[in-house]
């Protein structure tokens, strides 16, 4: 709820444009193996944006995405797949976001009464009944060895790498090219409307009841009811998640889903910024490309082992833990704010600051207009 | 929104008690319809227990609160705000965002656009949302935060928060309006200007307002009627002229050298044996055994 832009004007929407053209035109430029890494991250960066509705939007803690991305991704797998009813694919995405949504629902009765960290605790049992159930109810989930994903596909048109065969501009479109379209559409799709909830009627209220629970039931609002009507929701964009991981995999396996996954969520959305949608983003394509891109140059790091090298340094995977748990450190102590918060605190006369000025000029309020830009925008200590 | 005169709250024997420390006893009240009702008393009196009651915060012990045929105890606070209730409290509550946002808050219960409707945007939900955006601007204007309406709460000074608090409880179109301090902290003309808006609104949107306030110069001059409550219980009321010159609010107000222990006693040790227990959620909760004998020292300070 921090960046307040009631309207969008030209300026406004310019550098949104530029990235989306930007992003369009990547896979004619790209390898696979960086359209993957974008894949994972855009799929990554819609689970964080579910997170960060909760946590950064209504102050709730939850250990439990892991197990919400596993509902997504067995339930796309098993509902598109053999065995599994086979349905078609749009279907079965739009019914594994609804049987996330569903999970969370089920869970109401405790995401609805516990608060804060006590919710995180609630939650981590989740993630261990998740996945015993994936060890063992192997008629869905294949098992310990998981299982295959159907892929995608629309109208006829198949997110893989022939059926048809297509070219664009002389580059061949794999799965990975096909499916970075399908991923940003999904990813745009989270934006806009964690965007709109956040800045709408259900954000104030759950902001409200982040804020003081108290002030939130006075001024009229249900606040059990939209406690666990944020962590349905978070648990929906995490299903939508879980099934995009399962498409750019092509295999699911449970121990990929564990506890460090959620944990792995968590670092995103406070790596990016609690309660920013933009911020939620950029922290999940930190901590999911680091690891990749960290591996695809380990050769050339030093202390970093190519994997499986056996040698005296640490594996690119774990020099990603360290350096995103050393970037963790960092942004709380010197950006609580988030990638974001730096971004916004960078008084630049660019189009950051731009629609944030421009916004209380246009309803008269000149004594005000230049502050709030310039100024970290973070909870006040003003309350309570 | 705009319905006949507010219903009257009728607040009868209403007891709470916290883990065997009575916070109210039997206290009544009525809040009659349009009028601006004064409850006042010394730090730790019940003002605030007696506002969380209201607004549905706390469970009373026993009593009944009615407002018109409506009886609100056992009511959620949402449920009680949907009634035409709201608060404000003693200190700030706004959340993070502009005025527009807090404002907006207040107008929950009155607008209908759910996550579904909000996410997509749907025409409805956005034509709805807009139109309580105006009425919110209007709410802005009437407590002069106009000029200040898209700007965030966090920059924004203490006296003009207070009046965002004001306002927010205004945007849920209330007919009964509970003020907890509405002035404190705030300078002479801040004072003024807060006594001002409270006529203003008064007027112009015909509610009842119930208000809690040390400062008895506004009390006075604001109030068509006052309750004193002192530990829990009602000592006096009436119109202001009489309640001020009531030897029993003259002595727990400013303490009497002349009747030290005695007149005391009944009102203090009423309470609970538990001579020194804590108040709990009252922060300036006092030590009941070791007030009691020199209510003059103490209170003096707090009056």
């Amino acid at each position: 709820m921090s960046e307040r832009v009631p309207r969008t004007g030209p300026r406004a929407v310019l550098p949104y444009a530029a990235a989306v053209v930007l992003l369009c035109a990547l896979p004619l430029y790209l390898e696979a193996y960086w359209l993957r890494i974008g894949l994972f991250a855009m799929a990554a960066a819609i689970g964080a944006i579910g997170l960060n509705l909760l946590s950064g939007g209504t102050g709730q803690l939850s250990l439990g995405h892991a197990f919400f991305l596993a509902v997504g991704a067995y339930g796309y797998a098993w509902l598109a797949g053999e065995p599994g009813p086979g349905l078609p694919a749009p279907l079965a995405l739009v019914l594994a976001v609804c049987l996330a949504g569903v999970a969370g629902g089920l869970f109401s009765p405790v995401s609805g009464r516990v608060r804060g960290v006590y919710l995180g605790v609630a939650t981590l049992a989740l993630v261990f009944l998740g996945h015993h159930v994936m060890l063992n109810a192997e008629a869905v989930t294949g098992g310990y060895n998981g299982r295959a994903v159907a892929p995608f596909t629309l109208l006829g048109f198949s997110f893989t790498s022939a059926d048809p065969e297509l070219s664009v501009l002389g580059v061949p479109f794999g799965a990975e090219e096909r499916l970075w379209y399908l991923g940003l559409a999904l990813l745009g799709l989270a934006w806009f409307t964690a965007r709109n909830i956040l800045r709408g009627r259900p954000g104030r209220a759950l902001a409200a009841v982040r804020d003081s629970e108290v002030a939130a039931a006075v001024l009229g609002v249900p606040v059990a009811r939209y406690r666990s009507a944020a962590f349905v929701v978070s648990s929906m964009y995490a299903g939508l998640s879980g099934a995009l991981i399962a498409l750019a995999f092509r295999r699911i396996v449970p121990d990929y889903f564990g506890l460090t996954l959620s944990i792995d969520y968590l670092a995103m959305i406070v790596l990016g910024g609690l309660g920013s949608v933009a911020g939620a983003v950029a922290g999940a394509a930190f901590v999911t490309a680091l690891p990749l891109v960290l591996t695809r140059y380990a050769d050339v790091l030093p202390l970093v082992d190519e994997p499986g090298a056996g040698g005296q340094g640490v594996g690119p995977t774990e020099a990603a833990r360290y350096l995103y748990g050393a970037a963790i450190v960092l942004v709380l102590r010197y950006a609580p704010g988030g990638l974001v918060g730096l971004v916004r605190r960078t008084p630049a006369p660019g189009r950051r600051a731009a629609p944030a000025a421009s916004a209380p000029a246009d309803d008269g309020a000149p004594a005000n207009a230049a502050s709030p830009s310039v100024r970290p925008s973070h909870p006040k200590e003003s309350s309570s | 929104m705009s319905q006949g005169p507010p219903p009257p709250l009728r607040v009868t024997d209403l007891t709470v008690r916290f883990a065997g420390l009575v916070a109210l006893d039997a206290v009544s009240l009525t809040v009659e319809p349009g009028s601006i009702h004064a409850l006042i008393g010394p730090n730790g009196a019940g003002k605030s227990t007696c506002f969380n009651v209201l607004s549905g915060v706390c469970r009373p012990a026993s009593g009944s609160v009615r407002l018109g045929e409506r009886e609100l105890t056992r009511l959620a606070p949402h449920r009680i705000a949907a009634l035409g209730v709201a608060r404000t409290f003693q200190n700030i509550v706004t959340t993070e965002g502009t005025v527009a946002d807090n404002l907006m808050l207040g107008r929950h219960g009155l607008s209908r656009a759910g996550f579904a409707a909000t996410a997509l945007r749907l025409p409805h939900a956005v034509r709805e949302q807009r139109a309580h955006r105006e009425r919110a601007r209007a709410f802005a204007g009437l407590t002069g935060l106009g000029a200040l309406f898209d700007t965030p709460v966090g920059l924004l000074s203490y006296g003009d928060r207070k009046r965002v608090e004001l306002a927010r409880a205004l945007c849920l179109e209330p007919r009964l309006l509970l003020l907890d301090e509405p002035v404190a902290g705030m300078n002479g003309a801040e004072r003024e200007r807060m006594a001002g808006v409270v006529r203003t609104v008064r007027a112009e949107l015909g509610l009842s307002v119930l208000l809690v306030e040390h400062d008895m110069g506004l009390v006075m001059r604001l109030a068509d009627e006052v309750t004193v409550l002192d530990f829990g219980r009602r000592i006096a009321g009436g119109a202001p002229a009489d309640v001020r010159t009531d030897p029993e609010v003259v002595r727990v107000y400013l303490g009497s050298p002349a009747a030290p222990a005695a007149p005391a006693a009944p009102a203090v040790s009423a309470p609970s044996g538990a001579g020194a227990v804590e108040r709990p959620g009252d922060a300036s909760a006092r030590a009941r055994g070791a007030a009691a004998p020199a209510p003059g020292t103490e209170r003096g300070d707090s009056a």
